[in-house]
């Protein structure tokens, strides 16, 4: 049973609000640019987040799933005419739905081996994946790469539907975590991260859930691959299927928060703009990748558990040493009581 | 037939550089629960030395490991103790994460240093072979493998026969019960460590006559190091060496008789087989929690 | 326990806070629209970092070249060039980002294309969207022609596809006994590669020449010897192999020790690089073919001042030269003969000046179609004597085509 609190939903609205107010605020289309991927990172974040953060299974290779949506995407508007303009927005649901429901027989396979074996096994998912992408040239174009009809948008606001999308599918994925989180569902997740061998005995459905939580990850990965082919207008399977994507919203939810409903999204507003700002402004000296690990390396030490827990920790500790002091201080202030007096 | 036998020679002897790598990762792994995402830009980074001693004073790549197996001990040691030893035993993933961004980092001062030109080792007798009974037998590939082979020998006996071994090992199958037994488990994660990274420096010195390399480069070997380690069990050494073969082999030969497409495709497929029936990888032990 | 009202404020707080962060920190910096005598400033995205790194240096040397040399002039039109070149790590979304934000956040003035034909698409729509010329040095993928873009520019003599055509038009110009009658095509699998060579294969198959082995490898592929090994084993007279530079040398060495020389080699990437003899050894690199898009000897406009201010800035000799750092300086010749034909320097001006006319630069004269492609023929080279010279067509060629050497051990 869901349960709602108010507070939960003020969040929602703010967050809401924020989102479709934020492209209307910083009009420049590289703001704009920059926002739409550090939606699409958001999202890529939280959903992995499913899997590896409240589930507690690190996979390495959704980059499989983000290319499978972006390929969904070309091979629908080019090879099913669906065509231009907006129809390939329609397209993104389908997708989610049909790449969840394909990857069920793998997941299957999958989750039956955990922790390492897990991760590599499926960023070799992952790399079958990209290999069929360069094999199958009839369907994929090969390492020819296949062309998305460019949008026809107005130059002028030519970014805002492509963020718009990217915003709609975040919080969509936000909606979803949440859920999940308040849920008899989010409970058995986290009891399959803490101990899954006593979760199973304990009568929890361990293999349905991992496999929704997989299935529904694997889903929302792909949305945000089929908006991206959208927007970059061409796919190769090397940029498509890429392993450094899904460490990346790995790195991501890590530093936000990986059992936090809004870590995930923390943490791509803060590196993802930073990450292309680093290769903006020092790519040409070749430091960009060292300022990069510099700024990982910082995190990784000062916030351990990530940017929200920390916060939240040392809230959590100023308010009771602060609490602490109040009583202290009362129980001075207190003139003795007579065990007679107390009532 | 022929093109089979000279294609499963081929694999093997680049098997053989690929074991040394990655039982210094299964080493590690098994002292520090660690794995070590900078295995492979380590072992580019010896790389690099390795280039910059030949090209800048003539020693030979072979030569070279001499002076680059110690240098790189230091350095793994180093390592672990700045920036390992305060992450808490539990928090292997935090570990991984500080390795795969100082993998970064260096890689970005390598990029830096050397420009991101391919590189490669060449010595005069880069290009000969041997034909022996019909088949070719490169000379560095073939030293390569017996440097591997001595190099993993050495680690052998380090672990089977002297008391740092035994420590290494008690610490492996029990770190608790070893620090009561009076094991310093800090300094011996220090020293796994260092002798992880001293086989990717002794690997990394001659790799580089073999493939051309560059600071890129490390993302392919990292994938390879990853899923030998996973099929061979990721903290046994000898799992790892057989692993390591079986996909110099298994690539080789379906790129030879197949086609190069489908070489990594197949040893994924065998990874994926025996990993469904054996989780734990072909020789590694069902660990509760971390695996 | 924390009340939980309270704990809520915190995080969209933060999360606000953060995207504010992430927004701003990325802050434009000026650069003032043209005035005379302000810097005209250029941007460019080049993989200097990432799997193109190593092919895409020699292209940021020739921009950097070309600024040098036209500020030496006094720029153009009395303002002084200044490049603003960023790393786009071989990635289609930085290089969106990066020609987002030099062109809506820095606002340069101009732009050149980024490395390579992959990163080339993406970046040249978000030009055409903002009414930038795109003049680019190395694009010249199908792709790249099929956007239909009326900005484009490439600055070779030839797109990619029919550069292979010079090599097809050579070995079918041998009189029949000379003809190689088998051939081999091993390829990387890229959009550059693999279109020539699938071009040159259907063009020979048609002429009668047998195909022995033909094989698609993928493109970060750095172990050749499956290749080799089978090469060796189907022992073709020709091996057409498309290459991209390392894959070739590899390819050599494999071959030289496996001790067998075929009558013809052509690679498409890797003879045309100074170093290749070097890496390959001198006496290997003898007869090995290429084609090339620039040459050193070759008596194009500028050329020879290109190759010396090359020289006096880099060091090492002409034979260094990569065709790339030529391809990219030929990008900054056009826009100096683009101020010097029309006296003027804005993107609309350059895009109607280029599509008419011939423009002489170090790749050659340059003309267009309606979608950038150039429409001149790239040269077949070769080693010989320890040079990389002209051998074919006749009327271009510096010396006679020589047959292959075997190779030395």
């Amino acid at each position: 049973m869901t349960r709602f609190r108010p507070a939960g939903g003020i969040q929602a609205l703010a967050f809401v609000v924020v989102l479709a107010v934020l492209p209307l605020l910083f009009g420049q289309h590289w703001v704009v640019s920059l926002l739409v991927f550090t939606v699409m990172y958001a999202g890529l974040a939280g959903s992995w987040n499913l899997l590896g953060g409240y589930a507690g299974y690190p996979a390495l290779g959704h980059g499989a799933f983000f290319g499978i949506g972006a390929y969904a995407m070309t091979i629908g508007t080019t090879h099913l005419g669906v065509g231009g303009g907006y129809r390939p927005f329609l397209l993104v649901v389908p997708i989610a739905v049909g790449t969840a429901v394909v990857v069920l027989p793998i997941a299957r396979l999958l989750l039956r081996t955990r922790a390492v074996a897990f991760a590599v096994l499926s960023i070799t998912v992952m790399f079958m994946v990209q290999t069929l992408a360069y094999n199958i040239r009839g369907l994929t174009g090969g390492s020819q790469g296949i062309a998305v009809p460019l949008a026809p948008f107005a130059a002028d606001t030519f970014e805002r539907p492509f963020y718009y999308a990217m915003a709609v599918l975040l919080a969509v994925t936000v909606a979803v975590c949440w859920v999940v989180r308040t849920s008899k569902l989010g409970l058995a997740l986290n009891a399959v991260r803490d101990d899954e061998d006593r979760a199973r005995g304990l009568g929890v459905q361990t293999e349905l859930v991992k496999l929704v939580a997989f299935s529904v990850s694997a889903g929302l990965t792909a949305a945000f691959g089929a908006v991206w082919a959208y927007y970059i207008s061409y796919v190769f399977p090397g940029f498509a299927i890429d392993p450094l994507l899904s460490l990346g919203a790995i790195l991501m939810a890590f530093l936000g928060g990986r059992r936090t409903l809004w870590g995930p999204v923390i943490g791509a507003a803060l590196i993802v703009p930073a990450q292309q700002y680093f290769a903006y402004r020092y790519g040409a000296s070749h430091l960009y990748l060292v300022a990069y690990a510099a700024l990982f390396l910082l995190v990784i030490y000062l916030l351990p558990d990530g940017v929200i827990p920390s916060i939240v920790h040392r809230i959590t500790r100023l308010r009771s040493s602060h609490r602490a002091r109040a009583r202290k201080d009362q129980i001075l202030m207190e003139p003795a009581l007579t065990p007679g007096e107390r009532g | 037939m022929h093109l089979l036998l000279q294609a499963t020679i081929a694999g093997i002897l680049v098997g053989g550089v690929y074991a040394l790598l990655a039982s210094g990762q299964a080493m590690i792994f098994g002292v520090t629960r660690t794995v070590n995402f900078a295995q492979a830009i380590f072992a580019i980074l010896s790389a690099y030395l390795s280039y910059t001693l030949f090209v800048d004073i003539g020693l030979d790549p072979f030569l070279s490991v001499l002076v680059l197996v110690p240098a790189m001990f230091a350095f793994g040691g180093g390592i672990y103790i700045l920036m390992l030893r305060r992450l808490s035993r539990s928090s292997a993933e935090l570990a991984l994460l500080v390795l795969y961004a100082l993998g970064i980092g260096v890689q970005g001062v390598l990029d830096f240093a050397y420009q991101t030109n391919t590189r490669v080792i060449a010595p005069a007798y880069a290009d000969s072979s041997w034909t022996i009974a019909g088949y070719q037998i490169p000379v560095v590939r073939f030293y390569a493998f017996v440097l591997a082979a001595a190099v993993l020998y050495a680690l052998y006996v380090i672990r089977q026969h002297t008391k740092l071994g035994r420590a290494l090992r008690a610490t492996t199958q029990n770190p608790v019960a070893a620090r009561l037994l009076g094991v310093d488990v800090e300094r011996i994660s220090a020293i796994a460590m260092g002798l992880g990274v001293a086989a990717a420096g002794a690997a990394g010195a001659v790799f580089g006559m073999v493939i051309p390399f560059n600071g890129n480069s490390q993302y392919d070997l990292l994938s390879k190091l990853l899923s030998i380690a996973v099929l061979g069990g990721m903290a046994s050494m000898g799992g790892t060496i057989v692993a390591a073969v079986i996909l110099g082999v298994v690539e080789s030969v379906v790129a030879a008789t197949i086609s190069p497409d489908w070489s990594a495709f197949a040893f994924l497929v065998v990874l994926f087989a025996v990993l469904m029936f054996r989780p734990q990888g072909l020789f590694g032990r069902r660990l509760r929690g971390a695996l | 326990m924390v009340s939980t009202v309270r704990r809520s404020w915190t995080v969209p707080a933060c999360l606000a806070a953060a995207l504010l962060l992430g927004a701003c920190s990325t802050s434009a910096t000026t650069s003032s629209p043209g005035s005379s005598g302000a810097p005209l400033v250029i941007g460019a995205s080049m993989s200097l970092s990432g799997d193109f790194a190593d092919l895409a240096g020699p292209a940021k040397k020739g921009y950097d070249l070309w600024a040098d040399t036209v500020n030496a002039k006094g720029g153009l039109l009395g303002r002084k060039v200044s490049l603003k070149i960023v790393d786009d790590a071989s990635n289609p979304t930085q290089v969106v980002t990066n020609y987002q934000n030099l062109i809506t956040a820095d606002h340069v003035d101009l732009v050149f294309g980024p490395f390579s034909s992959l990163l080339t698409v993406p970046a040249a729509t978000i030009a055409s969207r903002f009414g930038y010329a795109f003049v680019e040095p190395s694009g010249g993928a199908p792709q790249v022609f099929a956007l239909h873009l009326h900005n484009l520019f490439l600055a070779q003599p030839a797109p990619i596809v029919t550069s292979g055509d010079a090599y097809a038009a050579y070995i079918l110009s041998l009189p029949a006994d000379k003809r190689p009658h088998t051939a081999a095509y091993p390829t990387a699998d890229d959009p550059f590669t693999t279109a020539i060579v699938t071009r040159i294969r259907q063009r020979l198959e048609a002429a009668g020449i047998r195909t022995v082995y033909s094989q698609t490898y993928a493109a970060e592929t750095v172990d050749l010897s499956p290749i080799t090994t089978r090469l060796v084993a189907e022992k073709p007279d020709l091996i057409i192999s498309g290459t991209g530079g390392a894959d070739a040398v590899a390819e050599v060495k494999g071959m030289v020790q496996a001790h067998w020389t075929p009558k013809f080699v052509y690679f498409t990437g890797g003879p045309n690089d100074p170093t290749f003899p070097s890496k390959v050894g001198a006496a290997n690199a003898e007869g090995i073919f290429g084609t090339s898009d620039w040459l050193a000897e070759a008596k194009t406009a500028g050329n020879a001042d290109f190759i010396k201010a090359y020289v006096a800035k880099y060091g090492g000799t002409a034979a260094d030269i990569d065709p790339a750092a030529a391809e990219a300086f030929a990008c900054g010749q056009l826009l100096e003969l683009v101020a010097q034909r029309t006296g003027k320097i804005d993107n609309a001006t350059i895009i109607s000046a280029l599509h008419k006319g011939s423009w002489p630069t170090v790749e050659g004269n340059l003309t267009w179609d309606a979608d950038g492609a150039t429409q001149g023929a790239d040269i077949v080279v070769q080693w010989v004597g320890g040079k990389l010279l002209p051998v074919y067509p006749p009327a271009e060629a510096f010396a006679k085509p020589i047959a292959k050497p075997a190779w030395a051990g």
